[in-house]
């Protein structure tokens, strides 16, 4: 059994999902202990419940210390089921990441699953719906992992309530992945998108864009979505040859929209100032299919405390470790 | 284990915010299922039918914020909502018919919701375990921008409470140490005695029966018990202490039950008795063994209906006390027999103590010691001690297999005033304890208790002669030495101990038979009689 200490590093719930992930394809029974252990609430939130009890469904686990609270989780996997799931998350916790947790998993599989999920799809520290749908899908089609989303409603914190469903295929022949260069840029786009909030909020975001970046009208949608609560999302794509990254950031009470709206300029700006292909919250995401698979190089952003960690955790399951390589200012090589 | 939540509606605070802003408004039913902490597996939700709209609303939005929650409606009928007795009532019933499943659940009583009068209940119901789980509140939390709320677990279990447990020890030692009397006893059995029994005087009313040799506190300790629940404010009446074996006859009904004027010969005014006037304090039944068959009935009637006949009266009066009995009697060996009632006590044996005598705690011989010392000084108002080798010698008698301690606390407090009262300018010498030791010894020797006749002869016999006798001797010259202490003259203890020879004119000078029987071993009459 491989014990993972969940203190390491970043520390939080990534730790959780990528030990579930590996665990269940590389068939190893895991131990995680001292689960979030410097957090404000230390132990499993539902959230990260929510992950444990699907990983659970899709390869029939035997699993203990599965409950609110818990420090420290046995996971002993069974076979990778495809199939039809049903996933929920109270609380708007991030159905992304339930999503990011099996599908790894899913993909080795020889049929098609279809899973439908019910809870947050746009969450402040997660990747909202269209990130992973525009950005991350986008870098996984060329691996040869094909999956095909739909949302049905929007999820905001807090309330959540979003639904929606993505149907994967199976992919046991992964690709080796190469991104060296983004190409040319041949669409950029924001997306203001808001649900149950006064008109204002969506035109001063839209009045900050066009102050701060010149991007022009049609270049800037606005959106109104059917939601539970309120909720409101600053979203700037830009669709490169090779790749599509998402910029985002979630409004909320007490930020001023102007405020929301230049957060996400600011990294926009930080992105195109690098010759970095993929952004920070994308490399760690895209280490998981990268060691399950054939490997690969790709350069980012300068990498993360979750990716850091991601690479002791992976470098756990497999013997193969990351190769992190500085290139220049902010400019990064991840290689495996 | 699932986590199962049990709330009231809240009809104004979960209605908050019309249509799309009820999101923006904390609702504490919602915010229940909404901790990203704590999973509520099923919510119990107990409504009056007339607010079945609004019960709807809740469920409807518990199923989208918390989809891993099962909903489940409860109607209960609340005439009003303020009055207490139809919401304990009608709350009751539903902690009645529930199906509670402990072993597979935990529950959660929500007190957020719900009249205050009702929140009221849900405590009373949840401290009382009809309600078996923990209750949990909600409340909004400051900052603007979380509709979300906090929640806190209150666990009644106060001894999980680090400083409410260091509190109650606290008090908790204080009660204990007021049974003892504030000695600090060592001696496990008895700690342990006292631990427990500091828990039932201050939990209950029943009875309590302590049982234990003549003179091990047990009027003592009722006193003190009284003190406690007096002093944690739980009674009001008084201490009323009475030994039952002062009791007989026509006297011991109207001691106990009271009489009316006239019921019988001396009967002359009216009396209320002893029952009535511990009436919310306590009854002391010292030696409850020797009540006659008849006392025994009525007390049992008195103590199950709080309710007795007195003397000659046909209409009952009604007393409210609690009864502490004490006996050094084995009381089922009476019950077997006939002499006590078996219904009686097995309504008193609920609470029994059996205090241990003198001899069983001889660890706590010194700080006995110390308190009766102390005692005496208080009464006597000056300061007595003993130096350090004659304290020595006492304690090393007093833990010898010689001393017995017959009649326990009541000899060491015999024994203690003795020498206290003898030691001059305060100081227990060397010389007062030897004489004190003597006294002991030859108090003790004629005790019924020890029976041993080699002890017996042992007080009399110089060392020689007491190790060079058979047994066979040992029990003749015991026994002759009994007699000869109980009689006048060496006369009389002849004419008693050779009483049939004496009838055949077998013998003619009984005195001088014995006298020579004595000076076989070196005895005389009037010096075993001065012993």
């Amino acid at each position: 059994m491989l014990h993972i200490d969940g203190s390491q590093g970043e520390g939080g719930g990534q730790i959780l999902r990528t030990a579930l992930s590996m665990s269940m394809i590389t068939g190893t029974e895991v131990k995680l202990e001292n689960i979030r252990a410097g957090r404000q609430k230390p132990g499993l939130m539902r959230q990260h419940l929510a992950c444990v009890n699907a990983a659970k469904a899709i390869c029939n686990a035997q699993v203990s210390g599965a409950k609110a609270g818990s420090t420290s989780v046995m996971f002993k996997p069974g076979a990778i089921q495809a199939g039809d799931y049903e996933f929920s998350v109270g609380t708007a916790g991030s159905t992304m990441l339930i999503f990011q947790t099996v599908l790894p998993a899913l993909i080795q599989t020889d049929s098609i699953s279809r899973l439908s999920f019910h809870g947050g799809t746009h969450n402040m520290l997660a990747p909202s719906y269209d990130f992973v749908a525009e950005a991350m899908l986008a870098v996984l089609k060329p691996m040869g992992i094909q999956v095909e989303m739909k949302l049905k409603r929007h999820g905001f914190y807090p309330q959540g309530g979003g639904q929606w469903s993505a149907l994967i295929h199976p992919a046991k022949n992964i690709k080796r992945l190469k991104l060296i260069d983004a190409g040319d840029l041949i669409k950029q786009q924001a997306v203001i998108t808001s649900s149950n909030l006064p008109e204002h909020i969506a035109l001063r975001e839209i009045n900050e864009i066009k102050q701060c970046i010149d991007w022009s009208d049609k270049e800037i949608q606005n959106q109104l979505v059917r939601s539970m609560g309120s909720g409101n999302i600053v979203s700037l794509r830009l669709y490169y040859q090779n790749c599509t990254e998402v910029i985002e950031c979630v409004g909320k009470i007490g930020v001023s929209a102007e405020r929301v709206a230049r957060s996400s300029i600011t990294d926009l700006k930080r992105y195109r100032s690098s010759k970095a292909v993929i952004g920070e919250h994308l490399a760690d995401q895209l280490m998981l299919p990268m060691a399950i698979g054939k490997g690969g190089v790709f350069r980012t952003l300068k990498p993360s405390q979750h990716s850091w960690t991601n690479r002791e955790v992976i470098h756990q399951f497999i013997d193969k470790r990351f190769k992190f390589e500085k290139l220049g200012k902010d400019y990064w090589e991840i290689r495996l | 284990m699932k986590t199962v939540a049990i709330s009231l509606l809240g009809t104004t605070l979960d209605q908050r915010g019309k249509r799309k802003k009820r999101w923006e408004k904390w609702r504490p039913t919602i915010s229940l299922c909404q901790q990203e902490d704590l999973l509520i597996d099923r919510l119990e939700l107990l409504f009056q039918p007339q607010y079945q709209r609004i019960a709807d609303v809740v469920t409807e939005d518990i199923r989208q914020i918390s989809p891993e929650t099962e909903v489940c409606q409860h109607h209960i009928e609340f005439d009003d909502p303020w009055d207490f007795e139809s919401v304990y009532s009608q709350l009751h019933d539903f902690s009645r018919r529930y199906q509670f499943d402990r072993d597979k659940e935990n529950y959660l009583i929500h007190i957020t919701t719900g009249t205050h009068v009702a929140q009221i209940c849900l405590y009373l119901l949840t401290e009382a375990n009809y309600l078996p789980g923990q209750l949990i509140q909600t409340s909004p939390s400051n900052s603007i921008n979380n509709q979300l709320g906090t929640y806190q677990i209150i666990d009644l279990d106060l001894s999980k409470y680090d400083q409410i447990a260091s509190r109650f020890s606290r008090e908790h030692d204080e009660g204990t140490s007021y049974l003892k009397g504030g000695i600090n006893t060592n001696n496990k059995q008895f700690n342990k005695v006292i631990a427990q029994l500091e828990k039932v005087s201050i939990n209950s009313s029943d009875p309590i029966l302590l049982t234990g040799p003549t003179g091990a506190g047990k009027s003592q300790l009722a006193k003190r018990i009284y003190q406690l629940k007096q002093h944690r404010g739980q009674i009001q009446g008084k201490l009323v202490e009475v030994n039952c074996a002062t009791l007989r006859g026509d006297n011991a009904m109207s001691a106990l039950f009271g009489h009316k004027k006239g019921a019988f010969t001396g009967a002359s005014t009216q009396r209320a008795g002893l029952l009535l006037e511990a009436d919310n304090g306590i009854l002391f039944l010292d030696e409850i063994g020797e009540l006659g068959t008849d006392e025994q009935a009525m007390l049992l009637r008195a103590i199950e209906d709080k309710n007795f006949m007195p003397f000659g009266s046909d209409s009952s009066v009604s007393s409210n006390f609690q009864l502490i009995a004490g006996t050094n009697r084995n009381l089922f060996k009476d019950s077997i027999n006939g002499k006590f009632r078996e219904d009686l006590l097995a309504r008193i044996n609920l609470w029994t103590y059996r205090l241990p005598a003198l001899k069983e705690r001889m660890e706590d011989m010194e700080v006995n010691l110390d308190f009766e010392l102390e005692r005496f000084t208080q009464k006597a108002g000056a300061l007595v001690s003993f130096n350090k080798n004659s304290r020595s010698q006492y304690l090393k008698f007093a833990h010898s297999p010689e001393a017995i301690w017959k009649a326990n606390f009541r000899d060491l407090n015999a024994s203690v005033t003795r020498m206290a009262t003898l030691a001059d300018g305060g100081r227990i010498t060397q010389n007062v304890v030897k004489d004190e030791i003597e006294r002991l010894k030859n108090d003790w020797s004629f005790s019924t208790q020890d029976k041993n006749p080699i002890n017996i002869t042992a007080h009399y016999l110089n060392d020689d002669i007491h190790v060079s006798l058979d047994l066979f001797e040992h029990i003749h010259l015991a026994g002759v030495i009994q007699v000869c202490r109980h009689a006048k003259s060496m006369a009389e203890a002849g004419r008693t101990l050779f009483n049939q020879s004496r009838e055949q004119k077998k013998s003619q000078n009984d005195s001088h038979r014995l006298k020579q029987y004595l000076g076989k071993y070196h005895l005389e009459f009037n010096k075993i009689r001065d012993r």
